[in-house]
């Protein structure tokens, strides 16, 4: 099985390169045989990459620990679930996995276009060989084949990394990847339209749920990575600037950005290279994270050893990829003018261009910092790197920019707001974050970062709830529904629309969960059994924490020591905590398991920091019990997740197939209707007249 | 070209507006990434070095490790990655990671004394040998 796996791989190169080779000549010569027989390959290509993968989780299963990749990411005790997640547990499997969901989509692609859109196939396949071709490369020629013998068999495997034994690990990347790999599809599209020349809003039409299915995944995998650092990485905290963290919020933003920049070509024909451009710089900051995670060339908390030949292949491929789509808009410059022009500052055309513009400039000051330490050494010949101080302070006032657009962009009128548009949208949402700023002054905050980001989660919030509000009421008063029916039929009828207001609503829960972490509170305590620790929440009340002791044991695996604490509210009892710390006896690492209480309002987080004798706890001594704990109170955490949440609701709302709206005719319509046309879709909100 | 004005001018507008808060980031924010080996060559010459914040990689010399008693920091010896000659005392404070062991690689973040010891803000323990292990090893 394994080495059926490995055989798929050697074939799965030509498989690929025949087939590109015959999608382009096939494109040029319009010779539709040629044309299927390379959408053929792809199939074969996902079939080949199916029995790879098998190969790789077979040789996890079956502990093969002649294979590099399995001794190093596996060992016989580990458990099963475990061993599945091999596949991508380090870089030669997820290289292996990257591709296999590239082919995966690749497939579905292929296969929903076998009769439809044919002009744009042949290009499109030939793009997605060529990715596939590609990563066939790296993983046999540039010394990652996960098939790679050792001259010897070991016993047993180095065993997975504890700190990578974790639910939201097991999640955070396979996630991430489909992220990365569905945008390829955009890509490829958005290439075809270049290379044939079919550049009206087709491309973007067609492509449309799939980014947002790319987005849906992106942000799910950011939202997991978090997820799991707060639990698992023990100092509290779920972002840290890490260079990897950053190199997946990279095409985040940019895709964040396209995502609203293609309504404005679908709605005003406008920002047609900007657009091209961005989906050419996405799928190339897909490639770069990948890229930048698994080949190791910035210090960060989890890269990977370095490899220069997987450097320089990655490099040449982005570098191509890059060329190729500048010359490919060059070449069509003449046909990608814009057919309108921005008329007043005060439009939803500034107001997205302008969230366009903030996203690219977030994506940008991230990459600077990413790299700044590779760009110092290349100019002085020394590193100079700057830590997670920089990045707040660029993208805070970034940030808090883009969400009172966030609020702004879907409400403005398009080409020129008048008056009336404003103060009808704006007054009374001004009011009430006014309203909530002085509130929280006049109850005694003072972290400016903090109340600016509450006050404008007002701001945004009572728009968007005004919006629901007037579309709910005038379909309840037109149709004669209910209020509950009319919301639901609402939302239904413009998912596009509705479901993004969703996703706003998600946003602004998750920066006003981030706003919390301005008044964590922290404390640091060495105890013995017995004694207490008060820590006061910033909402007044106290936790009273007691340390109740340590308890020891040995397990097949590990080493435990495991710490009590019970927990009072206020002086009532508010159940236990547990914290530990443990050996790993496969490869002597230790690990720290942090102790969780988390309430809407807070999470109270418990760290056992140090052991003052660990042998001696380990022989059960009562003296030598003593231990330092760490402990926070993080505010509002919490909502991190819930709002990770509806942002997923939201777009699946958003992306979820139905009948395809009457576009040619409403986006006339919705263009003659100026600025009563609609935010997102392009079909016209009938109640927008008798709303006003 | 000048139908789009308006686009450009936004188009600077954002880019002068972010250059800025790159520009004041970085200046506040940057720290040296140096090796043992540099930093001492450096700081003979420049003693401005005791005054910034520094990035140093390096090793801890295996039985160099005290751990923290009370009032005590950790204290531990630094070496050089390729020249083992070249080593620094550093303390630290705070609560060491996981990985730290008596002879991890790793990644210390502070400031260099003028008496000659690193006061760590941070210590990373160096991923290489986090993530990925090497099965060379188990052959011994």
């Amino acid at each position: 099985m394994t080495a059926l796996g490995e055989l798929a791989l050697w074939i799965a190169l030509p498989i690929s390169v025949w087939g590109l080779t015959l999608a382009f000549i096939g494109g040029k010569t319009d010779r539709g045989d040629l044309v299927l027989s390379a959408e053929r390959s792809v199939y074969v290509v996902f079939f080949l990459l199916i029995l790879t993968s098998l190969g790789i989780i077979n040789a996890f299963l079956t502990d093969s620990f002649q294979y590099w990749y399995v001794a190093s990411y596996s060992s016989r005790e580990l458990e099963t679930y475990y061993k599945f997640s091999g596949l991508w547990a380090g870089q030669r499997g997820s290289l292996v996995f990257w591709a296999l969901l590239l082919a995966l989509f690749s497939s579905v692609a292929v296969f929903q276009n076998r009769r439809k859109n044919r002009e744009f196939m042949p290009y499109v396949t030939g793009v997605l060989l060529t990715i596939l071709a590609f990563f066939f490369v790296v993983l046999l020629f540039a010394e990652v084949n996960p098939f790679e013998r050792l001259p010897f068999v070991p016993a047993d495997g180095q065993g997975l990394n504890p700190q990578l034994q974790n639910y939201w690990m097991t999640m955070h990347p396979p996630t991430l990847y489909l992220g990365f790999t569905a945008f390829a599809i955009p890509f490829a599209f958005a290439m075809s339209a270049l290379i044939t020349g079919r550049l009206d809003t087709r491309w973007i039409v067609l492509t449309r749920r799939w980014i947002l299915v790319s987005w849906f995944f992106l942000t799910n995998g950011i939202v997991f990575g978090m997820r799991w650092a707060y639990e698992e990485l023990g100092w509290g905290g779920y972002w840290f600037w890490d260079p990897v963290e950053n190199a997946s919020l990279l095409p985040w933003l940019t895709a964040t950005a396209f995502l609203h920049s293609i309504m404005i070509q679908e709605n005003r024909g406008m920002l047609k290279v900007w657009n091209m451009s961005l989906v050419i710089l996405t799928f190339l900051l897909t490639v770069f994270a990948t890229f930048l995670t698994r080949s190791g060339l910035i210090e960060s908390v989890h890269s990977f050893a370095e490899n220069t030949t997987i450097a320089f292949i990655f490099l040449a491929f982005m570098g191509g990829v890059l060329g190729v789509g500048i010359l490919l808009i060059v070449w069509r410059l003449p046909h990608l003018r814009s057919e309108n022009h921005i008329q007043s500052f005060l439009s939803r055309e500034a107001s997205f261009l302008l969230n366009n513009l903030i996203l690219l400039g977030a994506a940008f000051a991230v990459l600077w910092g990413t790299l700044f330490p590779l760009i110092t050494e290349g100019f002085t010949g020394e590193q100079i790197s700057v830590g997670p101080p920089f990045f707040n302070a660029v993208n805070l006032p970034i940030g808090l920019v883009l969400l009172a657009l966030v609020g702004i962009g879907p409400v403005i009128a398009w080409r020129k707001a008048s008056r009336r548009n404003l103060t009808r949208n704006f007054a009374l949402p001004i009011a009430l974050g006014l309203g909530v700023l002085v509130g929280f002054l006049i109850a005694g905050v003072r972290e400016g970062m903090a109340l600016v980001t509450f006050a404008v989660s007002a701001f945004v919030t009572t728009i968007i709830v005004v919006e629901f509000w007037k579309g709910t009421r005038a379909r309840a008063r037109i149709e004669g529904e209910g209020y509950l029916k009319a919301i639901t039929h609402l939302v239904s009828r413009n998912r596009r629309r509705w479901g993004g207001y969703i996703v706003h609503v998600g946003v602004v829960v998750v920066f006003t969960a981030f706003a919390g972490a301005a008044f964590d509170v922290e404390v640091r305590q060495t105890m013995d059994p017995g004694e207490s620790v008060s820590i006061t929440s910033p909402y007044g009340h106290t936790y009273d924490l007691t340390y109740q002791g340590l308890s020891t044991s040995r397990s097949q695996h590990m080493w435990q020591w495991v710490a009590l604490m019970t927990v009072q509210r206020n002086g009532e009892s508010a159940g236990a905590l547990t914290t530990e710390k443990r050996h790993y006896l496969v490869n002597q690492q230790q690990a720290t398991e942090v102790g969780i209480r988390s309430t809407p309002l807070e999470d109270l987080y418990v760290i056992l920091a140090g052991l003052e004798d660990m042998q001696g706890a380990a022989d059960n001594d009562p003296d030598s019990q003593r231990a330092t704990f760490r402990f926070l109170v993080n505010p509002l955490v919490g909502w991190i997740w819930y709002g990770g949440l509806i942002i997923s609701i939201g777009t699946l709302i958003a992306l979820w197939p139905g009948r395809p709206a009457t576009r040619s005719v409403t986006r006339d319509a919705a263009v003659a209707a100026g600025s009563g046309s609609p935010a997102g879709g392009p079909t016209p909100r009938p109640t927008q007249a008798e709303v006003g | 070209m000048k139908k789009n004005s308006r686009f450009y001018i936004g188009l600077v507008g954002v880019a002068l507006v972010v250059t800025y808060l790159i520009w004041t980031g970085v200046s506040d924010a940057m720290v040296y990434y140096l090796t043992p080996q540099e930093l001492l060559a450096r700081v003979s010459t420049d003693p401005s070095l005791h005054e910034v914040g520094l990035k140093v990689s390096g090793r801890v010399v295996p039985g160099s490790y005290q751990p923290a008693r009370e009032d005590e920091p950790h204290r531990f010896v630094v070496s050089d990655l390729e020249n083992s000659e070249v080593t620094f005392p550093v303390v630290y404070e705070d609560l060491l990671p996981d990985t730290f062991t008596d002879e991890v690689e790793v990644v210390l973040e502070g400031r260099y004394g003028p008496d000659g010891v690193f006061e760590a803000v941070t210590v990373l323990t160096k991923c290489g040998s986090r993530y990925e292990a090497t099965p060379e090893e188990l052959s011994t």
